[in-house]
């Protein structure tokens, strides 16, 4: 499966996939699509990245946010410092050997938080109708309208969440199945 | 009341958390909750000895009569006021006793927890309301009995305990049901406002049988009662708080609260009266066999828990009257002596009344407050325990079924006793001997003060009677006796009455006992063969019966062969059409059938062909990556007819998940051995047969479906509402997030449970030796 093709056009087409996934659960209200479609074309974007670079490629270039931390040079102030780490971390160069004392995994998008995320977020757009005073699940909408996305409302949010869930839940299983 | 259980709750739940911040003086603000419910709750003294009640309603289920509605009326304030008391008390002396343990806070959290749910149950007025937290009662006595949790015979009496109780529970469940079924109300207020009992109804029976199992079994009555001396496993505080004063007299509770509703039946009053006998000699019999103290004491209680039982069933106003008495009296000189023995245990490191002498000297006001109970126990004169032992002879002798069956027990288990007050208050501590027992160290005042509050409150009721519990009482009377106003008359003298001679004569046949007891002990080897028959003995038969079943059970039904759980499902969902089909066959015109076969369009054809073909050819080959691919090309298929009938929705769905399927599956591929058919030809054809079964129905279902079309307004609704009031053009994902939302949070949930079910199952490590 790892043939230089595949790999080099993965690469590239997954970022394509995810937005495309986002557009699908965006537009799911109105057109086909949604966020269960959207959760797997995304889902998919990652499988095919996972097949051709294996899965420790695939959670260090998506899942781990890694940050640059160096120690302060003695003659430098301290807002010297912070330009310098924030330069450091935009402008990555791969020769100079960062100090790392910041934890290497410090953003930790893990599957299962993923899978939690979308749980929480679509018990939540359904609450929300409670505050309303109505029964639970009942869709509260706001009256602003974008031009894009259409009218927003708990729906949405709560498709988000299945987005989520389905997305956690295929990475899930297709990261546990893949390691060995 | 509700905010009271929920500050409960709070203090019950951050209990931990406060051990952590103020060590053992953890036990300050645990006791001073109780005693400001107490307070609370003598609140409302003023208004319910006016003989009204108060009625607290909270919204939970309105449509299905469930609320959280409390009552609160003599009974319950009777209940409520001892809960609290006694909870108090306990908090300190638990302090006392667990001192050392790391796992106090946790030790807080459950005793807690059990006060509020204890003090929900005797408030709540609602029938679901009150199984709520008999349920509870039920899971923090496990907890509690267990607390020792590296013991295994703690660990197994708790499982014991949950399970009898457990099974009472569900009994009582489906006795509520049917008494709202028969009755229509959910509330006792309501049971007790109705005037026409339903005796007659085809109901009343099961109904009174199953309340009968879930108060026997939650108040330790034969044939049930072997898991409370099981349940002296749990640390003393607990067994004097749970199993002799509060938890067991749950069961009592409720069937004094349902005494007015069954009252009028004979099946009431004999079987209470039988159960109850049966009961109370038991307990008394197998207490004296006994030289540990709380097996004693747990035998003693049963006892006592039959006789009011059995005087619940006589059922006259003096026998309430006698039952209610004999109850305060007996939590409170049962729960000092437990206090007292968990003391003396804490001290010399033993409870085997054998080996304990003499220990006046070295713990005098342990001693003290053990002898005040063990002589309201016995029943002498200036002593609560007196009053209640006249009003049960009384009550006995007025009876109006087997008068001298319900006196001869009343009086032989008065004997008992006395014999076992002696026993536990002079044996162990009066006595002279030359080599008294030796302390490991001295009481502290934690352990002796609380055990000494409630033996000097037997002797305070017992002198002054009139003011500290006759009123209470009598309201207590009036609520489950339907309502009628009692007189209730509580004096230590009565002038030289017929009682009083047979209270003469219990004492001085209860020394007599006392002194024969050794011989009587030596005796009671003989029985032991009769032990083996018992109801302990067939729990753990059907438990160890139960296990071995399952065990097999998944054997057969699940065996780690997949193929054989899909078999399974299959067959069962074929079996049950099968039935379906059979009772009412649907008509089908297979002629109109042939018409559209003739009539299919093209590209219809040319799936059926693409699919058939595939799937004979996937019946023929060996190659795991082929067949993955073919089903793969099934599954397209499969995709390409939904287009067809204009669910774009779905067919995308479902183009997605083959793709998934057919990357997963090659992720898996390499990890599994090469193929080999290892059953025989036969087993082949077997699946094959299987198979052609299953799509028979299918099909079959599916014709009959299409040809009886439900007529639903629910498209037109969902296509009218879809843009106007969900604001979506596209009506299946409208479906799915708004007007069918909680399905599919559901669904999503099962899905999450699912993946980590995957995980779970393919991280798991089997351990050397095992299946994989």
């Amino acid at each position: 499966m790892r043939t230089l093709i595949f790999a080099t056009a993965i690469r590239i087409l997954t970022p394509v996939f995810l937005v495309f996934s986002i557009y699908i659960l965006l537009r799911g209200h109105n057109h086909p699509g949604g966020g269960f479609i959207g959760g797997l074309i995304g889902s998919i974007a990652f499988v095919f990245h996972t097949l051709a670079h294996g899965t420790k490629q695939t959670n260090k270039s998506y899942f781990n946010l890694t940050f640059y931390k160096f120690d302060k040079k003695p003659d430098h102030g301290k807002f010297r410092h912070a330009l310098r780490l924030l330069r450091k971390n935009i402008v990555r160069n791969k020769n100079e050997k960062p100090v790392f004392i910041w934890n290497y995994y410090l953003l930790r998008l893990r599957p299962t938080y993923l899978m939690a995320t979308g749980l929480l977020v679509a018990v939540f757009s359904g609450s929300v109708g409670l505050f309303t005073g109505k029964p639970f699940m009942a869709a509260y909408w706001l009256n602003a309208k974008i031009p894009l996305i259409g009218s927003l409302g708990t729906p949405l949010l709560f498709d988000t969440g299945v987005y989520l869930l389905v997305l956690g839940m295929v990475l899930k299983m297709v990261f546990t199945m893949s390691k060995d | 009341m509700l905010v009271v259980l929920v500050l409960c709750l709070l203090f019950a739940f951050f209990a931990p958390r406060l051990y952590r911040l103020l060590g053992r003086y953890v036990a300050i603000p645990m006791a001073i909750l109780p005693f400001g419910i107490f307070v609370y709750l003598l609140s409302f003294f003023p208004e319910v000895l006016r003989g009204s009640y108060i009625i607290q309603l909270y919204k939970w289920v309105p449509a299905l009569g469930i609320n959280l509605q409390f009552r609160l009326d003599g009974l319950s304030l009777l209940f409520g006021l001892l809960i609290t008391f006694f909870g108090g008390l306990i908090m300190v002396y638990a302090a006392g006793y667990l001192k050392d343990n790391p796992l106090l806070g946790r030790f807080y959290l459950y005793l807690t927890l059990f006060m509020a749910a204890m003090l929900g149950m005797v408030t709540s007025d609602n029938l679901f309301c009150l199984f709520l937290f008999w349920e509870i009662t039920s899971i923090t006595s496990y907890l509690l009995i267990g607390f020792d949790n590296k013991n295994v015979k703690a660990r197994s009496s708790a499982w014991q305990a949950l399970l009898v109780t457990g099974m009472g529970g569900l009994a009582l469940m489906a006795s509520f049901i049917l008494i709202n079924l028969a009755t229509g109300s959910y509330t006792f207020t309501e049971l007790l406002a109705q005037n026409t009992s339903f005796s007659g109804h085809s109901y009343f029976a099961p109904a009174l049988i199953l309340l009968f199992l879930g108060c026997f079994t939650k108040s330790a009555q034969f044939p049930f009662h072997f898991w409370l001396p099981n349940a002296m496993a749990a640390p003393t505080p607990v067994s004097a708080y749970l199993h002799s004063a509060t938890m067991v007299k749950a069961g009592i509770y409720l069937l004094a609260r349902m005494s007015p509703v069954f009252a009028g039946a004979d099946a009431w009053g004999y079987t209470l009266v039988v159960i109850g006998g049966c009961t109370a000699l038991l307990g008394a019999f197998l207490a004296l066999q006994h030289t540990d103290m709380k097996a004693i004491l747990a035998y003693t209680t049963i006892s006592a828990l039959g006789q009011m039982v059995m005087m619940l069933g006589l059922g006259t106003t003096v026998a309430l009257k006698a039952m209610l008495v004999f109850l305060l009296a007996h939590a409170l000189y049962k729960g000092t002596m437990f206090l007292a023995a968990g003391a003396v245990d804490h001290c010399t490191g033993t409870r085997d009344i054998t080996r304990l002498n003499g220990l006046a000297r070295l713990m005098p006001v342990t001693a003290l407050a053990a002898t005040l109970a063990a002589l309201s126990m016995a029943g002498l004169m200036p002593f609560f325990g007196f009053i209640g032992k006249e009003l049960l002879y009384e009550a006995a002798l007025s009876s109006k079924i087997y008068v001298w069956l319900v006196f001869g027990l009343t009086f032989l288990t008065g004997i008992v006793y006395v014999a076992v007050a002696v026993v536990l208050s002079f044996g162990i501590f009066w006595n002279k001997v030359k080599h008294p027992t030796k302390l490991e160290h001295a009481p502290g005042y934690m352990l002796y003060l609380p055990p000494f509050i409630l033996g000097f409150l037997g002797v305070a009721f017992g002198l002054a009677p009139k003011i500290a519990v006759t009123p209470i009482l009598e309201r207590a009377v009036q609520s489950i006796s339907r309502g009628e106003l009692v007189e209730l008359e509580l004096a230590l003298w009565h002038g030289f009455t017929k009682e009083l001679g047979l209270s003469v004569l219990t004492i001085i046949l209860g020394l007599l006992l006392y002194k024969a007891l050794k011989f009587v002990q030596s005796r009671y080897a003989i029985l032991n063969p009769v032990y083996n028959l018992g109801p302990e003995r067939l729990y753990h038969k059907a438990f160890d019966g139960f296990l071995v079943f399952a065990k097999k059970l998944t054997m057969v039904l699940q065996n780690g062969n997949l193929r054989r759980y899909i078999i399974y499902l299959i067959l069962f969902f074929s079996a049950l059409m099968f039935y379906v089909l059979w009772h009412d066959t649907p008509h089908i015109l297979f002629a109109s059938r042939v018409v559209i076969i003739q009539e299919l369009p093209f590209h219809d054809v040319v799936i059926f062909v693409l699919v058939s073909s595939a799937l004979f050819y996937l019946l023929g080959t060996r190659s795991r990556l082929t067949s993955i691919v073919v089903m793969g090309l099934v599954g397209y298929s499969a995709a390409l007819i939904y287009i067809m009938f204009g669910a774009p929705d779905v067919a995308a769905t479902q183009f997605l998940i083959e793709t998934l399927t057919v990357v997963i599956f090659v992720l898996l591929l390499h990890k599994l051995p090469a193929f080999i058919y290892l059953s025989h030809q036969f087993k082949k054809y077997n699946y094959i047969a299987i198979s052609i079964l299953f799509g028979t129905v299918m099909t079959y279902t599916m014709l009959v479906v299409q040809d009886h079309t439900i007529e639903s307004e629910l498209k037109t609704y969902y296509g009218q509402t879809s843009l106007l009031e969900a604001h979506g053009r596209n009506i299946v994902n409208v479906i799915l997030v708004d007007f069918r939302a909680l399905d599919t949070l559901g669904e999503i949930t099962v899905l999450a449970v699912a993946a980590l079910g995957v995980f779970a199952l393919l991280r798991m490590q089997p351990e050397k030796g095992e299946k994989p």
